[in-house]
């Protein structure tokens, strides 16, 4: 009998834990151990934030559906990890803190034969000074409580606006190192259509704030894509739709400080600047969970498993842009030191980012952090899942699911726009994620065909179709797997 | 404001029908993309 536990239930966590529980028989025990009680379709937080859908419509309970799956689940967080166990406890544990209930701040020692780290990102707000979700008018849509927020903040002042007050909002990234941009993107298309439908758009100057060098580049070095018969850089793109959309745009930009309505940036001339605003909705830094380790004897182990992020199958020998590769990528997001550890989706650390490094006259680094999104998650986690099981029923280490970003297409369905009728999507597909130079040198290491983009209203119903049928997946519903992560 | 896209473009990005059909497309495109497989990157040495 083995014991897998997996830490997080967002896309990752939720994902492994359900392949897992379908393909593994019931004397094998599938613990997820998470602090949030529900699950969230994070992509739809976007209309949470426009008011277009209400926050019970994104999200499920997962007591319920783990309780009726058999799948073992404590509400709690997990503090630091023991891979070789401690003094008293023979099995590698990690140790985790209940949140909630009678059992709140009891700490237990979970232990297990195989865990996955699917904790993603910490939204590292802090790392920008003044930068708090519904203060000094900034909001966030990183979760569907900030997505709310979001929504009451932007509300208010499209109220004021219908009563006559000009007003300026400012989307993008909040720290110079951000990334989801891709969110931020989808945001701004939103915003300014709602303003349209609320008929006080022309009461709006919108402008897009980032740390990217160019439009489109979204933390992948931008694309060259297909276009309708052209084929177009994805940078040409995004000016086409924020010029027709009239929204204004700064580039380079590494928000340092945000004081009420004031967002202080320094730019790659080493500038600093100031933008003023009456909403803003800004992506702060991602960061690790600042998890500790610790080995049998006690003694701290942290570099072992973490690099911010946890440590996998990657190749994190620095070096320069120019030498990077896609075999630099993880495949199998199994830690090197404790091989029956894995962390799939936006836990694990990357071994450098994948658009070019910038820095501005000052030495400040400004370009964006690697994005993970929805789909590599959902892949890397069955990956891994399967890597577990197969390794289970042999009854020795097999790895033979391997799944590189850099041998891994992605789509990216942003919303442009909500309504059945009047909505829109830019819809862009990506072949690999991380580009691979050599194979396709040609076309910006991406492969021309399978990474395209198109804009229109079928992109709103494909990413409403997405929704329907994640949520349907998600609550593990009839022949749930069939639906590809 | 400049218009970038024109009206006959936005007619095409907006029309329902020809939408669907567009709709159609990208589901088996993306499919295409998205479920084509994924694997390692590195030789087995
Ligand atoms: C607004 C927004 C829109 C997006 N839109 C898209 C999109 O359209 N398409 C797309 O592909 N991607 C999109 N993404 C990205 C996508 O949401 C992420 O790629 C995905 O959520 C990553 O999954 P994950 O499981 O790695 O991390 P998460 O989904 O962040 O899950 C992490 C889990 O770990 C838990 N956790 C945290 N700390 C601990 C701890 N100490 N112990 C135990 N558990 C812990 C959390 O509660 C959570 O359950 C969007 C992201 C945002 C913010």
């Amino acid at each position: 009998m083995s014991k897998i536990v997996i830490l997080g239930a967002g896309i990752s966590g939720h994902v492994a834990a359900s392949h897992l529980r379908r393909k593994l028989s019931k004397e094998h025990e599938v613990v997820v151990v998470s602090p949030n009680s529900n699950y969230q379709w994070i992509p739809s937080n976007i209309w949470v934030g426009i008011g277009r859908m209400k926050s019970k419509e994104i999200l499920f309970p997962l007591a319920p559906l783990y309780r009726k799956k058999n799948i073992g689940f404590l509400q709690a967080k997990a503090i630091s990890f023991h891979p070789e166990g401690d003094a008293v406890e023979a099995k590698p544990y990690v140790l985790s803190e209940y949140v909630i209930g009678e059992k709140k701040g009891v700490q237990e020692k979970v232990t297990y034969d195989y865990l996955i780290n699917a904790t993603g990102p910490k939204l590292n707000f802090e790392a920008t000074d003044g930068l708090i979700p519904g203060s000094n008018k900034t909001y966030s849509v990183c979760t569907y409580g900030h997505a709310d927020h979001a929504w009451h903040g932007l509300n208010g002042l499209i109220q004021e606006m219908k009563k006559g007050k000009k007003a300026k909002i400012l989307i993008g990234t909040g720290h110079a190192k951000a990334t989801c941009q891709g969110a931020a993107f989808e945001y701004i298309l939103n915003v300014e259509q709602e303003l349209r439908k609320h008929k006080v758009r022309d009461m709006a100057e919108i402008t897009w704030i980032s740390n990217e060098y160019q439009l489109g580049d979204f933390g992948m070095d931008g694309m060259l894509l297909s276009y309708n018969s052209m084929t177009m850089k994805s940078s040409e793109m995004v000016e086409m739709i924020f010029e027709d959309r009239d929204i204004k745009w700064i580039l380079g930009a590494g928000v340092e400080k945000i004081e009420d309505g004031l967002a202080h940036y320094e730019n790659l001339d080493g500038e600093h600047k100031t933008e003023s605003y009456d909403f803003a909705m800004l992506i702060p830094a991602f960061s690790g969970h600042g998890f500790k380790a610790f080995d049998k004897g006690n003694q701290d182990i942290t570099d072992k498993l973490f690099k911010g992020f946890m440590i996998v199958d990657a190749d994190y020998t620095s070096k320069p842009y120019e030498e990077w590769s896609v075999q630099d990528w993880p495949e199998t997001y199994q830690n090197p030191s404790y091989k029956n550890i894995f962390a799939p989706g936006i836990a694990f650390a990357p071994p450098h980012a994948i658009s070019k490094p910038r820095k501005s006259k000052n030495g400040t680094d400004i370009s964006p952090a690697p994005p993970r999104t929805g789909m590599p998650s959902g892949i890397t986690a069955k990956l891994v899942a399967d890597n577990i099981i197969d390794s289970i029923k042999k009854g020795k280490e097999s790895l033979e699911h391997k799944g590189s970003m850099g041998n891994m297409g992605a789509a990216c369905i942003a919303s442009a726009g909500y309504g059945l009728t009047q909505g829109s999507g830019v819809s862009i597909t990506t072949y690999p994620i991380v580009p691979d130079y050599h194979k396709y040198p040609k076309s910006q290491g991406r492969k021309l065909g399978k990474t395209f983009g198109e804009i229109g209203l079928a992109g709103h119903w494909l990413k409403l179709a997405l929704h329907y049928a994640f949520i349907y997946k998600a609550k593990m519903k009839p022949f749930w797997w069939l639906i590809p992560e | 404001m400049t218009e970038r896209i024109s009206k006959y473009q936005r007619f095409k990005m907006m029309n329902p029908i020809i939408q669907f059909f567009k709709f159609i497309y990208l589901s088996i495109k993306i499919m295409i993309v998205v479920a084509g497989g994924h694997g390692g990157t590195r030789e087995v040495k």
